[in-house]
């Protein structure tokens, strides 16, 4: 008999699911993110029989790497679990409101609620198999947590819920993969991630985004707490999605609190990226750091919009957001948005943005020292990545990083070199454009 | 084995800064070229280098023969010359030692040896007395001015130029980073190099005496001479200079 908690949310969501619209997300100047291509009733819950080997495409992301747990969800299935931890409780979602409802439960859709919009509700109504971790207090979990969200087949629709919850003063690492193979067609995947770093907790949690260049859409919103005196590392990955719209916000929710939020993005093709995360303090005494780097080749659009905000109270907050976006392309679009809602006083809070291009002096300084153009220019975003990739903290997943940008970098080369040379050919020197702003008040 | 600088017309978008400037420097050479600030020194230098800031109106580069003027950057320095630059680029991401590792492949078929490359790295950062926690560190981010000109004396000393054009490196330096540098320039001196150094101060010709001194004032060399030219420049300033001009002008 599946837990009433459940049970009635579900119900609720599947009220809001039928009344809300699809979605529109609109902002100042050109920017809109629609799904009205999207053709929602095509798609299905797909069912999977579990499997006994991870699939290859699983395999080469995730490399041999041990793990403490991994939980693998194909389609609208788990398909794989292997917990070789035995301190911590990882299991499917949907048994873990049945084997442990008083795990679950206290956490369970906290920070998600169902009335956020189309997806959230069906997010919330639909969710099928699911993830559930939960890390007992006081241990220290070396090899990672991992989940894998695979969509190999077209017109499925994948509904999500990932609950995590690390306990008071232990240390772990969560990872969440999103792949695909390249296929025709369109497919969905509406996560809803909430993770709970209970007083004293450490996680290094990280979002690995690569759709491939499968008609995929890719609605979520994450939400991590951050609870006294502890701190999360969060370092989102996006690169590769045919459109994807991502609510991210962080939370620190009691004194002490700390949340490092490191984004790497890289879009090409036709894809479209708007990714909105909130940097949000409930109490004061708390810090934060965000840093979110960009490139755009092709046609593609991307959009980061990154809000601090400060509630009435959470005094003495000190944060810091930063957005970088390069260009790569003279037909991609995007646009980097820091902004703040202050409502408090006695805080530092600043924030800075800038949308630049490839700068003609460091690629000039660098082929004066032999290097070819083409090179130069691999050079130059693997080092603007660099900074973003090292704050990862982890050899493998950085591996990969490094590896696939480079793989990006390289299919783009011949566009990216016609677009450099271009510049060069005019003359012109764009400079990059700058926008920032600091917030200082005392009281 | 020369770089030859034939009849040079150099213009940025607004307007032309060389108007016809004619320079040979053998190898074993060392030459100093100097000017008054504006007179296109580094426009020269940039523009021997294959800047895309300049355009080449008229006339030709030459290195050993090879026709230079429409080559692409990259394959200048293959050929064997070198800058070093007035205001280097940072490279952020990319440290030190990443960067003269692929700087120095680049011009080899077979990538060198990590081995040997540390070893050579060593070897050149002692000669310039550079500390060794320098390679970790992106390039020239956060650098001080003199470190980053000991930056580039290092990577002259790691790729080993036929041709070298120093862009004002003494510009900026105090008397004992000069004087590393100059060191390090000394060392670099042989029958097999020739050297271009640019500068506006003579200070740094006591360190390094030029074979020949070039005088470049608004775009045209005006005078040559040997390195007594140099000191001559010293006590009179660029005002006699263009006086004289003025003068056998008219």
């Amino acid at each position: 008999m599946p837990a009433s908690f459940v049970e009635e949310r579900r119900k609720a969501a599947l009220e809001a699911f039928e009344r809300e619209p699809l979605p529109t997300w609109r902002r100042s100047g050109f920017w809109t993110t629609t799904v009205r291509k999207l053709q929602l009733d095509q798609l299905e819950p797909r069912r999977y029989e579990p499997l006994d080997e991870l699939p290859e495409i699983v395999r080469d992301d995730l490399g041999d790497e041990e793990h403490a747990g991994l939980i693998v969800q194909r389609g609208a299935s788990v398909v794989y679990a292997d917990v070789t931890d035995e301190r911590i409780v990882m299991l499917p979602l949907e048994r873990a409101v049945e084997e442990h409802p008083e795990l679950v439960e206290p956490y369970f859709a906290r920070r998600l609620p169902y009335d956020e919009g189309k997806f959230a509700a069906g997010s919330a109504a639909f969710w099928t198999g699911g993830v559930f971790v939960h890390v007992p207090k006081d241990v220290k979990i070396e090899k990672p947590i991992q989940v894998v969200w695979l969509i190999d087949e077209p017109e499925t629709a994948q509904w999500a819920h990932t609950l995590a919850v690390v306990g008071e003063f232990s240390e772990c690492k969560v990872r969440e993969y999103f792949i695909a193979p390249d296929f025709d067609g369109q497919a969905l995947h509406a996560g809803a991630f909430e993770l709970y770093a209970l007083p004293g907790a450490h996680v290094n949690l990280a979002h690995y985004q690569d759709w491939g260049s499968g008609e995929v859409f890719d609605v979520s919103t994450r939400r991590v707490e951050v609870q006294r005196d502890a701190q999360v590392k969060w370092v989102p990955v996006h690169l590769g999605g045919h459109l994807t719209k991502q609510t991210l916000d962080i939370v620190t929710a009691e004194r002490g609190s700390d949340m490092r939020h490191t984004g790497l993005y890289f879009t090409e093709r036709d894809e479209h990226l708007d990714l909105f995360t909130t940097d949000k303090h409930e109490e004061g005494h708390t810090t934060g750091d965000t840093i979110w780097k960009g490139a755009l080749t092709g046609d593609s659009r991307a959009s980061y919009e990154g809000l601090i905000h400060i509630v009435p109270g959470a005094q003495e907050t000190d944060t810091y957001l930063q957005t970088h976006q390069m260009l790569l392309s003279p037909s991609a679009k995007g646009d980097a948005i820091p902004s703040l809602i202050v409502e408090t006083d006695n805080v530092r809070a600043s924030h800075g943005g800038t949308v630049g291009e490839l700068d003609q002096e460091q690629i000039f300084y660098m082929m004066t020292r032999g290097l070819p153009r083409a090179e130069a220019v691999r050079v130059l975003v693997e080092g603007y990545f660099e900074e973003v990739v090292q704050r990862l903290d982890d050899p493998g997943l950085e591996e990969l990083i490094r590896r696939r940008v480079a793989e990006k970098l390289h299919g783009a080369e011949e566009q990216v070199r016609e677009f450099i040379g271009e510049r060069a050919e005019a003359g012109t020197r764009q400079e990059a454009a700058a926008s920032g702003g600091e917030a200082r008040r005392s009281a | 084995m020369t770089l030859e600088i034939q009849n040079l017309h150099v213009r940025t978008e607004e307007r032309e800064i060389l108007h016809g400037v004619d320079l040979v420097v053998r190898r074993g050479e060392t030459h100093a070229l100097m000017g008054p600030n504006g007179s296109g020194k580094s426009t020269l230098a940039n523009t021997l280098m294959g800047s895309p800031s300049y355009e080449v109106t008229d006339g030709r580069i030459l290195l050993n023969g090879e026709d230079l003027t429409e080559a692409e950057t990259d394959e200048r320095a293959k050929a064997g010359l070198f800058m070093a630059f007035q205001y280097p680029a940072t490279i952020p991401g990319v440290s030190v030692a990443n960067f003269m590792r692929m700087a120095v492949n680049a011009k080899r078929d077979e990538p060198i040896k990590v081995k040997d490359f540390g070893n050579l790295l060593r070897e050149n950062m002692d000669l310039l007395r550079i500390s060794r926690d320098f390679t970790s560190r992106y390039l020239n981010e956060g650098f001080s001015g003199g470190e980053k000109k000991r930056a580039e004396i290092l990577q002259l000393a790691m790729l080993q130029p036929d041709f070298a054009v120093l862009d004002e490196t003494d510009s900026g330096l105090d008397i004992d980073a000069l004087r590393i540098v100059a060191d390090g320039v000394n060392a670099m001196r042989s029958d097999e190099r020739g050297f271009l150094i640019i500068t506006h101060y003579t200070r740094v010709l006591n360190y390094v005496r030029p074979d020949f001194v070039h005088i470049m004032i608004d775009g045209r060399i005006v005078r040559e001479g040997r390195s007594e030219l140099a000191d001559e420049l010293e006590d009179k300033g660029y005002e006699w200079v263009r006086e004289e001009v003025a003068a056998g002008a008219g």
